[in-house]
């Protein structure tokens, strides 16, 4: 479960301070799938980083399955990343000198001992790319680099996976076919997936959609089943 | 939790960092190429030039030692007794030889001529003497073939003065010799004392067969001593000025100063080039690293979304950058071992001196060791950079910067201490392995001091110089040449690397133009102490009358050039010193025999030849006609006297010259700088004051070498009296050796140059990645190559300015300091400084311009798509 409390979030630009996220409290139960939608700049990509403990807040809490992770030092918030967090980003951001296999390998051997291969082989089956296990990030296509990133963001079996616009950079084709992966590994280990668009069809797929403005949450509610989304009152108003 | 949560956490293993390093190395090899220069050519200096210079060294002192043909000499009055000989041959199986050279003079006639000559005898072990250098005959022969019990060799002044040749018979003493060879060069002829007399040498058996060696004869003995490579002259000496306490001892590096001189500048000289060798290695090494992790910033933020700790990411790049250390020093090694074994066919004819080249194991592994250690040093700001890299980078670019003012300068303090930290274990360690790698302590000590000092104040002046661009840029930037005002907001955007440019440009400056001064300061100095027309003839023994008609003779003479220098000797004993009667005195290492023969002379100024070394000169005028006898006056003494008989300004003595008693007091101590007819005196008074006493006059004179038999034999027509000594043979010795010492060091200093300035043009040409993304952005927005080589042309000019300033200012100091310390005056050399500025100047545009030639081609949407 995640727990945002009173989160803020404020950067200096030069002498300028700009607010980002100006006050968020949500509460995301195990298993949902959350979609986050606003407008640019309106504090998505903050806020999904603040999730992930990418970030510390300026104010307020990110509580995850219990623990605090705001005020963690930076590599007690990497083994929390490594261990309780799947990342999936726009643009796959795959590390370039190492093979589809060694990609998804790696999360494994930055957090645990074991067979690495053995975990991380299957997954890539399972993701179609079984013929393409040795191929380097640059070898691949969009769809296929996402396809990886997919599978190492799942490699340890994370409770969360968080994902930021992660058709963002795909054909509609490739985007599908991503986005039914994603969901199929979700649903089969009860993921809580958060996850990041502007395409409103995308957040209909979700169990909850909430909306960003300005750095407040300006709705938040579950959708109906058949997609469309159930209206909701600002839970923070503006 | 799942199966995977109940596995142990644990850190990236170190097969998969290096499997990550490598395949990064693999990817960039254009990039690594810049890393692997700096550390190749920088550990290539190392190995090459102190490898070639310790060669170099080892031949200098080589011939240093032959000089005095030994390492060490004991020179006493009498035998060693039984007690003291078991000692010293105690020694021997450690590895000390030791010879005794027995000196002494006596009459010598032909057959057929009843005058017999006075003449200087010189018995040795032929078998063992000399330990270093060779004595030269003619007929060419090995003197331990030529020298027995029934021969002798002569100097070619006993041929001429007694009118015989090669195979005649000579009697000394009781006993007939057959004269076998003439010497043509003896090595310790400086050392061996001014005898009175033509050189006439002996072996030891044969002088106890003349009868001369009765008890109270006036025979010196000088034992000379051959140490094995691994004992210290130094330890040795104190032995045996322990085992000998009345024997004077001496060390080689004692017999020439201006060639001893030599070889601790060019010790000097060679270890800073050694130090700047490795230290421009390790800028390029730290600059590479730092441009190449700054472009890896968004790798490292993806590994710490996906959960790799500080230290697993500090784990692959420990490791590349441990690679890239070794592999850089290997081939650095062999190149340098290519040069340690070009330099002396690139320097061909002009380096007779023929060091021997050694596989130098030390100088390979202290390279190696050196190469490794000074990249990963190098590399520890940049490298603990990744701590501080942010993951959220994975989402977006950050925007955030520190704030101004002392909380900004606190909270970036606080944000960097480790890399404080990191600069003083960098600079410890850049100590450490100066004094290591350095064979002067001096050099390594203010090597350290100036290049802190210039890293403070360079960074302090970047800092300064960048916010005034700022506050400069903010008032005046819409009246200024876009141009001119994009170039200069480039010094100080967001990620630039203007203070580790200036930082590294600067101290290679500093580095380069020091080499540079101190070479031409110390050629200089080596040239003044040993010019062309230092005396290669002494005259002893002419008396007052002789003088005018000897300089007349000498002026008729084809082969001299420049007049006679004449000294007036006059012998005296020393009776007290500070009221101690000499008998009473308490010496070390001093026998007290040669306080009864102690040679005075006088000098109104400081004698040519020597030089001031403390107190004050007196002047003609402040004696004026006080010349009494009775009073007391001033002393100069030679410093090595007066250490000995520990003297100060200050002590008092009493000389008798005849009857008269001379009390005088310390006002000056010299010491000799140049091989002039004064090296010979050891105390000097006012003139006037001996002028009463019997004088003779040492002289010398500079001739042409071919010269000197046709003046030796007009002099001894005229004056048979008078002492020739050929010592043109060994000034030529020197003379070479010094020359040869310009020419390494020169070449050494430009090789040093020259790769600092490669080392320099890729620090300057790693920042190129840095501007790739603004070049496409411009050149989107319609910017010509043209402009944008411009604009870039702006920021490296004033870039390459700033750096040549403080680098030519810092290098200044650097070599004064360190030539100051030497004893050798520093040149002010204000073009070379103008040059070394505009020159980093040029090479800055040139490098950035060459750098940035490909990015300035490639199409703008390759660089786009990658984003």
């Amino acid at each position: 479960m995640i727990e945002v409390r009173g989160l803020k979030k404020s950067i200096r630009n030069g002498s300028r301070v700009v607010e980002i996220l100006r006050g968020i409290d949500l509460v995301i139960p195990r298993g949902q799938f959350a979609a986050i939608m606003g407008a640019s700049g309106s504090g998505k990509s903050t806020l999904l980083g603040l999730l992930a403990g990418l970030d510390s807040p300026s104010e307020g809490e990110v509580i995850l399955d219990g623990i605090t992770i705001s005020a963690m030092e930076e590599d007690k918030l990497a083994e929390v990343r490594g261990r309780r967090i799947g990342f999936v980003f726009q643009s796959y951001q795959l590390i370039p000198t190492l093979t589809a296999l060694e990609n998804v390998m790696l999360p494994y051997e930055l957090n645990v001992r074991g067979d690495a291969r053995k975990k991380a082989q299957p997954l890539l089956e399972s993701v179609g790319l079984g013929n393409r296990l040795h191929h380097y990030p640059v070898q691949l296509s969009g769809g296929e680099q996402q396809r990886v990133a997919l599978a190492r963001a799942f490699v340890l079996e994370p409770p969360v996976v968080l994902a930021d616009e992660p058709t963002g950079n795909l054909d509609s084709v490739n985007g599908q076919h991503v986005l039914a992966l994603l969901g199929e590994r979700q649903r089969e280990s009860q993921t809580t997936l958060v996850l990041v668009t502007h395409d409103p069809q995308i957040a209909d797929r979700a169990d909850r959609r909430i909306v960003l403005k300005d750095g407040l949450v300006i709705s938040d509610g579950t959708n109906r089943p058949g997609g469309r989304a159930l209206g909701a009152e600002p839970v923070n108003a503006v | 939790m799942s199966e995977a949560e109940a596995l142990q956490r644990q850190a990236l293993p170190w097969a998969t960092a290096g499997k990550i390093a490598w395949r990064e190395l693999r990817a960039g090899k254009t990039k690594f190429f810049f890393v692997l220069l700096s550390v190749a050519v920088g550990v290539a200096a190392l190995t090459g030039v102190r490898g070639f210079s310790q060669s170099f060294q080892r031949a200098l002192l080589l011939q240093a030692r032959s000089i005095m043909a030994g390492d060490l000499s004991a020179r006493m009055f009498r035998q060693a007794t039984p007690e003291e000989q078991k000692q010293l041959e105690a020694l021997r199986p450690e590895g000390v030889r030791e010879t005794v050279v027995t000196e002494t003079v006596s009459m010598a006639m032909v057959e057929g001529d009843p005058v017999p000559l006075l003449v200087s005898l010189k018995a040795v072990n032929p078998q063992e003497y000399p330990f270093y250098g060779t004595v030269v005959l003619n007929p060419a022969g090995n003197l331990r073939d030529v020298l027995n019990n029934n021969t002798v060799v002569v100097d070619d002044n006993l041929l001429v003065r007694l009118r015989t040749h090669i195979g005649a018979q000579l009697k000394i003493g009781g006993r007939w010799f057959r004269i076998a060879a003439v010497i043509e060069k003896e090595p310790d002829r400086m050392t061996a004392g001014v005898g009175l007399g033509p050189r006439v040498m002996i072996t030891r058996q044969a002088m106890d067969e003349t009868g001369l060696l009765q008890p109270g004869s006036r025979a010196t003995e000088r034992y000379l001593f051959a140490l094995s490579d691994k004992l210290k002259v130094a330890d040795v000496r104190a032995r045996i000025e322990k085992i000998l306490p009345d024997a004077q001892v001496t060390d080689f590096r004692e017999t020439s100063p201006a060639l001893t001189q030599g070889v601790d500048h060019a010790t000097g000289l060679l270890s800073l080039i050694c130090l700047v060798a490795m230290v421009l290695g390790a800028i390029g090494v730290g600059m590479a690293m730092r441009a190449h992790l700054q472009q890896r910033i968004e790798i490292l933020a993806i590994m710490k979304s996906i959960g790799a700790r500080s230290a697993d990411i500090l784990r692959i790049y420990l490791l590349q950058t441990l690679f890239l250390g070794t592999a850089g020093a290997l081939i650095g090694v062999v190149l340098g071992l290519g040069v340690e074994y070009a330099f002396p066919s690139l320097l061909g004819k002009l380096l007779p001196l023929r060091p021997e080249i050694r596989l130098p194991l030390n100088p390979v592994l202290a390279a190696l060791g050196t190469g490794i250690l000074t990249t990963v040093l190098f590399c520890l700001p940049p490298l603990l950079d990744v701590r501080t890299v942010r993951p959220n980078l994975v989402l977006r670019r950050m925007v955030e910067s520190g704030g101004g003012g002392l909380s900004g300068w606190w909270g970036w303090l606080k944000e960097h201490k480790l890399q404080m930290a990191s600069i003083v274990v960098i600079l410890a360690g850049l100590g450490g392995i100066a004094a290591a790698l350095s064979d002067s302590w001096l050099v390594g000590k203010w090597f350290a001091v100036c290049l802190t000092g210039l890293l403070v104040f360079i960074l302090g002046l970047s800092a300064a110089t960048l916010r005034g661009l700022r506050a400069f840029l903010s008032r005046t930037r819409l009246h200024l040449h876009s141009v001119l005002r994009h170039g200069l907001a480039n010094l100080y955007r967001p990620g630039n690397q203007s203070a580790a440019v200036l930082a590294a440009l600067g101290a290679g400056v500093m580095l380069i133009l020091s080499v540079f001064l101190m070479q031409r300061s110390i050629v200089n100095a080596l040239h003044e102490d040993v010019k062309p027309d230092t005396p290669n003839v002494f005259l002893i023994d002419m008396s007052t009358e002789e003088l005018p008609g000897i300089r007349a003779e000498l002026k008729k003479q084809p082969g001299v050039i420049g007049d006679l220098e004449a000294v007036p000797i006059v012998a005296a004993r020393v009776e007290s010193i500070d009221g101690t009667p000499v008998d009473d005195l308490k010496l070390k290492n001093y026998p007290k025999r040669m306080l009864q023969s102690a040679t005075l002379s006088w000098s109104e100024a400081v004698p040519t030849g020597t030089k001031l070394a403390e107190g004050k000169w007196w002047t003609a005028a402040a004696h004026g006609s006080d010349t009494a006898p009775s009073a007391p006056h001033d002393l100069a003494v030679v410093d090595h006297v007066a250490k000995r008989l520990n003297l100060k300004l200050g002590s008092q003595l009493t000389f008798v010259a005849g009857e008269t008693k001379i009390p005088v007091t310390v006002t000056a101590i010299y010491k000799i700088v140049g091989e002039h007819a004064f090296a010979r005196s050891e105390f000097v008074l006012p003139q006037g004051l001996l002028e009463n006493q019997p004088v003779v006059w040492y002289g010398d004179i500079h001739t042409r070498p071919s010269a000197i038999p046709a003046i030796e034999r007009a002099l001894f027509a005229s004056y048979p009296t008078v002492t020739v000594i050929n010592i043109a043979d060994i000034l030529t010795t020197i003379q070479g050796v010094v020359d040869q010492i310009t020419i390494v060091i020169r070449f050494l200093a430009g090789f040093s140059i020259l790769s600092g300035l490669i080392i320099l043009a890729s620090s300057v040409a790693s920042t190129r990645f840095r501007r790739m993304r603004e070049v496409v952005v411009l050149k989107t927005l319609g910017a010509t190559r043209n402009r944008i080589a411009t604009v870039f042309s702006v920021e490296f000019l004033v870039l390459g300015l700033l750096a040549g300033a403080v680098g030519a200012l810092f290098a200044n100091l650097l070599s004064r300091i360190l030539l100051h310390r030497m004893d050798v005056v520093f040149q002010r050399d204000v073009r070379g400084t103008v040059v070394a500025v505009v020159g980093t100047a040029v090479l800055a545009v040139a490098t950035g311009w060459v750098a940035s030639f490909r990015i300035l081609g490639q199409k703008p949407l390759e660089v786009l798509r990658e984003e």
